[in-house]
């Protein structure tokens, strides 16, 4: 896939190594969103055992 | 009289102790996956002040900063981000812990976003240290509160930033040195 960066005020298309550099980025970023979707599907499955939404839960916390 | 913009900026250290003093201001291009900024710390300033306002983006995305120019870092960057939705008052917390960049310390929009970040110490051989907001108004529109800190003494010149997917287009990357005394 070609990409387009920005250095300063030039814009052109990312080499082969800027654009690996790009999609590694993208997937750690991804892996993070993924773990992230993974720790609220927890919380939420908590919470319907529970019965309760989040900010039901939430004002219990204090 | 008339004075040049070097002049103002010259005036503003003598008559008041602490000010913001605009490096640079870079406009986005149209539909690029990261922005390099390389002229923008120095041995001036300790501290900046980066504001990213006014652009828009393919999708609604997070986003990560990194520092330096080239290819993104292997590890070192520590983070606690808190991110909240309009609509609730569910606070979410999420962390990176020896990442490679600072991800989710900012998000894209395909309305509007808006993101301030400070950064300490990034020209000093001394770890760098950031604190970000970022408020955007899209379908999920929320605001993220960060702070972490690069475990790095490289005294750096650049930075760098991307959307975890996507593009940006257009709006402006204003650098800001805060003066020393």
């Amino acid at each position: 896939m070609t990409y387009k960066i920005q250095i300063d005020d030039l814009v052109r298309d990312a080499t082969a190594e800027e654009a690996a550099a790009i999609e590694a980025g993208q997937a750690e970023a991804q892996a993070q969103a993924d773990a992230l979707a993974l720790k609220q599907a927890a919380r939420q499955a908590v919470l319907d055992k529970l019965g309760l939404t989040a900010d039901e839960a939430q004002a219990l916390l204090g | 009289m008339a004075y040049t913009s070097s002049q103002i900026v010259q005036a503003v250290p003598t008559g008041i102790n602490s000010a913001l003093v605009l490096i640079s201001s870079t406009t986005i291009g149209t539909t690029v996956s990261s922005v390099a900024i390389s002229n923008a710390f120095s041995s001036t300033y300790d501290n900046y002040k980066i504001i990213v306002s006014g652009g828009i983006s393919s999708a609604s995305n997070a986003g990560f900063i990194y520092m330096g120019t080239g290819a993104l870092p292997a590890s070192g960057y520590y983070r606690f981000t808190f991110s909240g939705v309009y609509s609730g008052t569910t606070v979410t917390g999420f962390n990176s812990s020896n990442g490679a960049a600072w991800g989710g310390t900012f998000q894209t929009s395909t309305d509007s976003s808006h993101t301030s970040f400070e950064l300490f110490s990034p020209n000093l051989a001394k770890n760098t240290h950031i604190i970000s907001t970022c408020a955007r108004s899209a379908t999920t529109a929320n605001a993220l509160f960060t702070g972490g800190y690069l475990a790095d003494t490289t005294q750096y010149t650049g930075f760098t930033f991307a959307p975890d997917a996507g593009t940006l287009t257009g709006g402006t990357v204003r650098v800001y040195g805060y003066t020393n005394s």
